[in-house]
C-alpha cells in the first residue's frame, strides 16, 4: 500500500513537472514595448502585460474568474477604510513580509516615496514622464503620509469614495533600486524592480521584453507556471495571425475578425469575453446638432447593431449604454433599439433634416476595433434616417489629442469616436459627464452639463457604503442613458487566440488578464 | 520657337530605294518622335491599356454596374465570380468592380495633378535658377536640396501627417515631394543651354532675358522635363496609394485603390483574391504609365 502511494505521488509529481515550464510568447497590439518604469504607456495593454506583471498596486484587480465582472481586491494593501473622523482621509493597511525583486522589504515609506515620485516635482525621485502618465489617476489626492511602517494615510481634496479604484492604476516601484541608480529612470527601465509575479529578464527596445517567474511572489497561487514570458509588439492584426499560424508566437491579442475561421481551422483556441469597453461616439453638447436631446436619441435609434456585429464576424456585444449590462451598476436604462422610422421622426421634430454632423475618427488604435469599416457602415446607417455625416479621419495619436483638447479647440466637430475603458465607476460613468471633467481637464469631451447628474456625482463621491453607492451609480447610468449622452455602438469581446499547446488561461471580464496560470506543452 | 539644333534627324525608312539617287526623307523632330512611337509596339500596347483605364475612369457612371457606395452587409466578401458581382464584394458588401472603376478616377487624378503642379512650379524655379545663376541659383537649389534630402515617401507621409488626410492635402504633399526633382531637371537643362552660342547670339542681338527664355531656352528644357514628368506619374499613383493605405490620403467611403487595399487586408484569410484586386489595379496602371513613359523617353531621345 505504501509503495502504491509512493508510486502515485511520484506520478503526480511527474505530471506537475510535465505541465510546468515552456515559454509564452505574446504578440501584443502595441507598436512598441510598453515602458517598464511603473505606470506604463501603450494604454491598458501596457498594464496588462508589463505593469501588472512586474509590479503591484496597493489595490489589485481580481482577474481569476471569467463569469463575473472583475472588481478590485487587496494588493499591496490588505485592507482600507475611510477615517471615521475625516471623510477626506483614507487609511490603507499594508501587506507585511513582501519583498521587492531586489530583496529590500516593502514598507509604508516606499508608498510615500512612490507618490512623491509621481506628484511632488521638488522631490529628488520625481519622474516627469511618470507624472504625465499617472496624473489622471491622482487628481483627487492631496497628501500621502506613513502611519508607522505598515499603514499609509491618503488624504483627498474632497470626499472621494472611489480612491481605491484610482489607486489600482498606480504601480509601486522599488525605492531601493531607484536610489541605487541615483534616480536614473532610463537605467531603471533596464533593471526594474517591483513586487509582481514576474521578474525582469531582458529588454530589446522596439523588439521584445522577456520576463521570468518570481518564485518568491507573495501570492503563492499566482507564481507563474511557465519558464518565461516573452512580449512582442506587433501592431498589425494579420501579422499577429500569421505569427501564430507559423509558430513564431503562441498567444495573440485581437486577431482580425475575418481571420478567426482560419485560426479555428488551424486548431487555435479563440477566447472572447465581454469586458468593460465601449465603442461609442462622445458628443458635442455645445456647438453641434447633438445639443438637442432628440438628435442624440435619433442617432442612437439609427444604429443597426446587428449589421455592425455581422461586419465584425460576431465579435462584439450590442452597446446601448456606456457600461456593459453585467456591470453591477447597470440598472435598467432606456435602451435605444434600432428604429429608423423613430429616428427620422425625431430629426424632423428637431428640425434637423438633413442633419449635418462631422465625426472625428481614427484609422486604428487600442480598443478601436475596425474603425474605418465600422464608421463607413454607421455613416450609411445614419444617412438613411436623415443625417449627413462627414468623417474626419486621422491617426490614433492625433485623435487622442482631439479627444483631450475638447470642443473648445474643435467646435466644428460634432462627435469623436474614441473607444473607452469603463472599468470602474469613475472611468465608466463620472468622467464622461461631470462638469469638473470638462476637457481639456478631463474626459468630458463635449462639455456635457446637467444639474441632476452633478447632484448624483456629488452624492456618489460622498457615499462610502458600497451598496448605497451602487444604487446611486445605477441612477447615474440610467440618467446618462435617458439623456443619450453618447451614441453607443459596441462592446468589444476582447478576442485573443492561443496555440492549442497553451492551457489554463481564464479570460476575465477585464482589460487586465492573468497569464500566471498558463502552462505550455512541450 | 527655336528647335534644338542637334535634334533635326534623318530617318531612312525600311522601304527606301537605294538604287539610284538616295531617297532620304528628312523628318522634323516631332515627326521623328511620332514615327518611332508608331513603330514601338510595346509602348503602343501599354498606351492602349492606359487609354482604356482613362476611358473607364471618365465614363465610370456609364460602365460601373452599381454605385460604389451601395452597401449590403449580408453580401459582404463575396468571392470573385459571384453571381451579380463578377469581381466579388468588399468588406461592406459593395461591388468590387464598381469601386475599382471609380477608384481609377481618384488614382489617375492623384497620379496626374501633383505631377502637373510640380512641373509648373519646379520647372519655373529650375529655369530661373539655371538661367540666373549665382545667388538666385544657390538660393533656389539649396532650398530644393533640403527637400531632396528626404526619401519621397517619408516626406509625403510627414507632410500629409502634418496637414491631415484628404484628397487636397494629398495632392499638396505629393506636389511638394515632386517639385525639387522637377526643379533639378529644369535647372540642369537650362544651365546646359544658357552658354551655347545661339543664346549668346540672341543676347548680342539685343533680346531680353524673358525673350531668350521663352524662345530659346524653354524648347530645350521642356523635352527632358516632360520625359521626367511622365515617369513620375506612376510614382505619384504609388505614393498616393501608399498615403491612402496609411490613412493619410483619400478618406472613406471614397473608392480609392490604396484605401481599398488597406481596409480589405483584414479579410486576407477569407477572400485573398478580392484583397489583391486593388493592388493588381495599382500595379497594372503604374507599370503601364512607366512603360509608356519609357517609350516616350526613348522616342524623344534622338541623337544623330
Amino acid at each position: 500500500m505504501i509503495r502504491r502511494l509512493m508510486l502515485a505521488a511520484g506520478f503526480a509529481t511527474m505530471s506537475v513537472a510535465a505541465q510546468a515550464g515552456g515559454v509564452i510568447t505574446v504578440a501584443m497590439t502595441a507598436g512598441e514595448v510598453p515602458i517598464t518604469t511603473g505606470t506604463p504607456d501603450q494604454g491598458f495593454e501596457g498594464y496588462r502585460f508589463v505593469a501588472l506583471n512586474l509590479y503591484d498596486a496597493l489595490v489589485n484587480w481580481d482577474v481569476s474568474k471569467s463569469d463575473t465582472a472583475s472588481d478590485i481586491k487587496p494588493g499591496l494593501a490588505t485592507a482600507w477604510h475611510i477615517d471615521p473622523a475625516n471623510n477626506k482621509r483614507w487609511l490603507f493597511d499594508l501587506r507585511q513580509g513582501v519583498k521587492w525583486h531586489d530583496g529590500c522589504d516593502f514598507m509604508a515609506q516606499d508608498v510615500v516615496w512612490n507618490f512623491a515620485r509621481l506628484m511632488d516635482n521638488k522631490a529628488p525621485q520625481f519622474d516627469t514622464f511618470q507624472f504625465a502618465l499617472s496624473r489622471g489617476y491622482l487628481t483627487s489626492i492631496a497628501a500621502v503620509t506613513a502611519v508607522g511602517d505598515h499603514q499609509v494615510a491618503i488624504e483627498t481634496k474632497s470626499p472621494d469614495s472611489l480612491v481605491p479604484y484610482e489607486l489600482s492604476y498606480v504601480p509601486m516601484i522599488s525605492r531601493c533600486r531607484a536610489e541605487a541608480l541615483k534616480y536614473d529612470y532610463s537605467g531603471y527601465a533596464n533593471q526594474p524592480s517591483g513586487t509582481g509575479p514576474y521578474l525582469f529578464s531582458k529588454l530589446v527596445p522596439h523588439e521584445r521584453l522577456e520576463l521570468v517567474p518570481n518564485p518568491n511572489y507573495w501570492d503563492k497561487a499566482r507564481i507563474p507556471k511557465q519558464d518565461k514570458l516573452v512580449l512582442l509588439p506587433m501592431p498589425e492584426a494579420n501579422t499577429r495571425v500569421a505569427a501564430l499560424l507559423s509558430g513564431q508566437v503562441n498567444f495573440i491579442e485581437a486577431p482580425a475578425p475575418d481571420a478567426v475561421p482560419r485560426l479555428k481551422s488551424a486548431g487555435m483556441k479563440l477566447f472572447t469575453n465581454i469586458y468593460p469597453h465601449v465603442w461609442a461616439y462622445q458628443l458635442n453638447f455645445v456647438t453641434s446638432p447633438f445639443k438637442d436631446l432628440r438628435v442624440r436619441q435619433a442617432a442612437n435609434y439609427a444604429i443597426n447593431r446587428d449589421d455592425v456585429k455581422e461586419l465584425l464576424g460576431g465579435l462584439m456585444e450590442d452597446a446601448y449604454s456606456t457600461i456593459p449590462p453585467a456591470t453591477p451598476y447597470f440598472g435598467h436604462p432606456v435602451l435605444y433599439k434600432f428604429d429608423p422610422k423613430k429616428a427620422h421622426a425625431l430629426l424632423e421634430e428637431a428640425k434637423c433634416l438633413p442633419c449635418d454632423v462631422t465625426f472625428v475618427i481614427s484609422t486604428s488604435g487600442s480598443g478601436q476595433m475596425q474603425p474605418l469599416q465600422m464608421n463607413e457602415l454607421i455613416k450609411a446607417q445614419l444617412e438613411e434616417v436623415g443625417f449627413r455625416v462627414k468623417l474626419d479621419i486621422m491617426d490614433w495619436n492625433a485623435l487622442g489629442q482631439v479627444a483631450r483638447d475638447g470642443i473648445e479647440k474643435h467646435p466644428d466637430d460634432a462627435a469623436v469616436n474614441a473607444s473607452k475603458a469603463v472599468s470602474d465607476p469613475f472611468y465608466g460613468l463620472i468622467r464622461h459627464v461631470a462638469k469638473a471633467q470638462w476637457a481639456p481637464v478631463g474626459s468630458n469631451w463635449g462639455h456635457y452639463e446637467d444639474a441632476e447628474t452633478e447632484d448624483l456625482i456629488a452624492k456618489i463621491n460622498a457615499e462610502f457604503d458600497p451598496a448605497r453607492r451602487n444604487d446611486l451609480l445605477i441612477k447615474l447610468n440610467e440618467r446618462m442613458n435617458a439623456q443619450a449622452v453618447m451614441i453607443w455602438v459596441a462592446h468589444d469581446v476582447n478576442p485573443r487566440a492561443l496555440s492549442p499547446k497553451l492551457h489554463g488561461f481564464v479570460q476575465a471580464q477585464s482589460w487586465f488578464q492573468d497569464l500566471t496560470p498558463i502552462t505550455v506543452d512541450p | 520657337m527655336n528647335k534644338p539644333v542637334a535634334l533635326a534627324v534623318a530617318e531612312i525608312p525600311a522601304d527606301s530605294d537605294f538604287d539610284g539617287a538616295p531617297a532620304t526623307k528628312v523628318r522634323g523632330y516631332w515627326q521623328s518622335v511620332g514615327y518611332r512611337l508608331r513603330h514601338d509596339w510595346v509602348t503602343l500596347g501599354f498606351g492602349v491599356i492606359v487609354l482604356l483605364i482613362v476611358l473607364a475612369a471618365v465614363f465610370a457612371p456609364l460602365i460601373a454596374p452599381f454605385s460604389p457606395y451601395a452597401q449590403s452587409i449580408i453580401g459582404r466578401l463575396k468571392p470573385f465570380g459571384w453571381r451579380g458581382h463578377p469581381w466579388g464584394t468588399d468588406e461592406l458588401g459593395r461591388d468590387m468592380m464598381s469601386r475599382l472603376i471609380y477608384g481609377g478616377r481618384i488614382s489617375l487624378m492623384m497620379g496626374l495633378v501633383p505631377v502637373v503642379i510640380a512641373t509648373m512650379i519646379g520647372g519655373t524655379l529650375g529655369v530661373i535658377g539655371g538661367f540666373a545663376g549665382k545667388v538666385a541659383n544657390t538660393a533656389i537649389m539649396r532650398t530644393m536640396d533640403v527637400f531632396y534630402a528626404f526619401p519621397s515617401i517619408l516626406l509625403a507621409v510627414a507632410i500629409s501627417g502634418a496637414m491631415g488626410g484628404g484628397i487636397v492635402n494629398g495632392i499638396i504633399s505629393l506636389s511638394l515631394v515632386f517639385t525639387p526633382a522637377m526643379c533639378r531637371v529644369a535647372e540642369t537643362a537650362t544651365a546646359q543651354v544658357k552658354n551655347l552660342d545661339y543664346i549668346e547670339a540672341a543676347r548680342a542681338s539685343g533680346a531680353g532675358t524673358l525673350t531668350i527664355i521663352r524662345h530659346h531656352v524653354l524648347g530645350n528644357v521642356l523635352g527632358p522635363v516632360f520625359i521626367y514628368a511622365s515617369s513620375l506619374v506612376s510614382v505619384s499613383i504609388l505614393l498616393a496609394s501608399g498615403l491612402s493605405f496609411l490613412g493619410l490620403g483619400v478618406q472613406p467611403p471614397e473608392p480609392d485603390w490604396g484605401l481599398m487595399l488597406s481596409t480589405l487586408r483584414q479579410s486576407l484569410y477569407v477572400d485573398p483574391l478580392g484583397c489583391a484586386l486593388p493592388g493588381i489595379a495599382i500595379f497594372i496602371t503604374s507599370i503601364c504609365f512607366n512603360l509608356v513613359s519609357d517609350g516616350i523617353r526613348a522616342a524623344m531621345d534622338v541623337r544623330i
